[in-house]
């Protein structure tokens, strides 16, 4: 694939990814913080697990990114790996998660997180990643190698990172959009 | 794409006419960009980096309001410019979204490419003066049309200045543009007489 319509693609999944992040800052903390159901995540605590993740990855993008001395290659070609990991994140076509995934112990969210809170930093998280793709055009997405969150020593390519990571932020904003509509269905019923 | 390139140069000779050779230069600094329907092109809160000129399809630039409302803010089609405008000239960030209603293409040039070229040939700043310009007309031409005319005033000015607009652009969007009701809008697509 070409290395500029990936970056491209990856910053339209982004801005959609804001869009929505912006449209849950109307919603109730109410419905962002409670637990749909016992032992299921509240919207703050999806928020809070992908803020987790956004904090590592970012950081580790960026270290790279700095004072990179690649040049731009034209064509991206993804690894093994990679695509594996795009494969097993990404919702299909029909926004529908085909596969359940535990997250890693270190990653579990606070029982009640500040919504607003972690709403603010994920938004703001996004401007970055947004960013950092902006300057990846300047960069060899094949050549750099950034450290997965698994392990220092496991790496993806920069290509591979951006798809992967980004896969993940949708796939959770999947389960918030179902989260909410359970939530919408359960206030009503009190109402 | 030498059709396109072709189309904006009629489009930029319309606003104001460049010698040849400078329209030539300059037209070879746009980027063709494909984006498949219901992309967002940029995004509130950041900096729109593009001049957007539209070959194919229909976009929106809207603002999200208190309780998720859209306020469709303004389309654009061919042949026109695109972007965010006033992100664009005054590099602050966006109050509002713009997305592909349709699959688009589009030309497009950065503003640093932009302002590089402005230093090459200075003739650049009258076409862009000119060009917004006109975009300011048409903008407080609208602030009177939204304030001081009725619901069916506002869709007969719509549907005598763009009447292709009502096939290609959802119904919705369109009430919201003239800030009215999306069931008046029906009624007034079935009952009004141009």
């Amino acid at each position: 694939m070409y290395s500029n319509n990936l970056l491209e693609l990856l910053q339209a999944d982004v801005k959609a990814i804001i869009l929505q992040a912006e449209q849950l800052r109307q919603q109730s903390t109410e419905k962002l913080t409670q637990e749909p159901a016992v032992g299921i995540w509240s919207v703050a605590q999806v928020l809070e697990h992908l803020n987790f993740y956004n904090s590592f990855y970012i950081a580790a993008i960026e270290a790279k990114l700095h004072l990179h001395q690649s040049s731009p290659s034209v064509m991206f070609k993804p690894g093994w790996l990679g695509n594996y990991f795009v494969h097993i994140m990404k919702p299909a076509a029909n926004n529908v998660i085909a596969k359940k995934m535990k997250s890693p112990k270190n990653v579990i969210p606070a029982s009640k997180p500040d919504a607003t809170n972690q709403l603010s930093k994920f938004i703001t998280h996004q401007y970055h990643l947004l960013n950092l793709l902006q300057v990846s055009k300047t960069a060899n997405l094949n050549a750099l190698r950034i450290p997965t969150s698994l392990s220092r020593l496991i790496t993806l390519k920069l290509g591979d990172t951006f798809r992967f990571f980004i896969a993940h932020e949708q796939r959770h904003f999947v389960q918030i959009k179902n989260t909410l509509s359970v939530m919408n269905a359960l206030l009503q019923d009190r109402a | 794409m030498p059709m396109e390139k072709a189309q904006l140069k009629l489009f930029l000779n319309n606003i104001y006419p460049l010698p040849k050779t400078d329209l030539d230069y300059f037209v070879s600094f746009w980027q063709p960009v494909i984006y498949k329907r219901k992309t967002i092109l940029t995004v509130a809160g950041e900096t729109e980096k593009y001049l957007y000129f539209v070959t194919v399809g229909v976009q929106r630039a809207f603002y999200l309001a208190e309780n998720n409302k859209e306020a469709s803010i303004v389309f654009t089609y061919p042949p026109s410019f695109s972007g965010i405008a006033d992100s664009f000239l005054t590099q602050t960030p966006s109050l509002y979204f713009l997305e592909t209603i349709t699959a688009s293409s589009f030309l497009r040039i950065s503003y640093d490419q932009l302002q590089q070229l402005i230093t090459e040939i200075p003739a650049l700043q009258n076409l862009l003066f000119k060009a917004t310009s006109f975009a300011l007309k048409g903008a407080l031409e609208r602030h009177i049309e939204l304030q001081c005319f009725s619901n069916e005033e506002k869709f007969k000015t719509l549907f005598k200045r763009s009447p292709h607009i009502l096939n290609i652009v959802p119904h919705k969007y369109l009430a919201s543009y003239l800030g009215i009701d999306a069931t008046n809008f029906s009624k007034l697509l079935s009952t009004v007489k141009i």
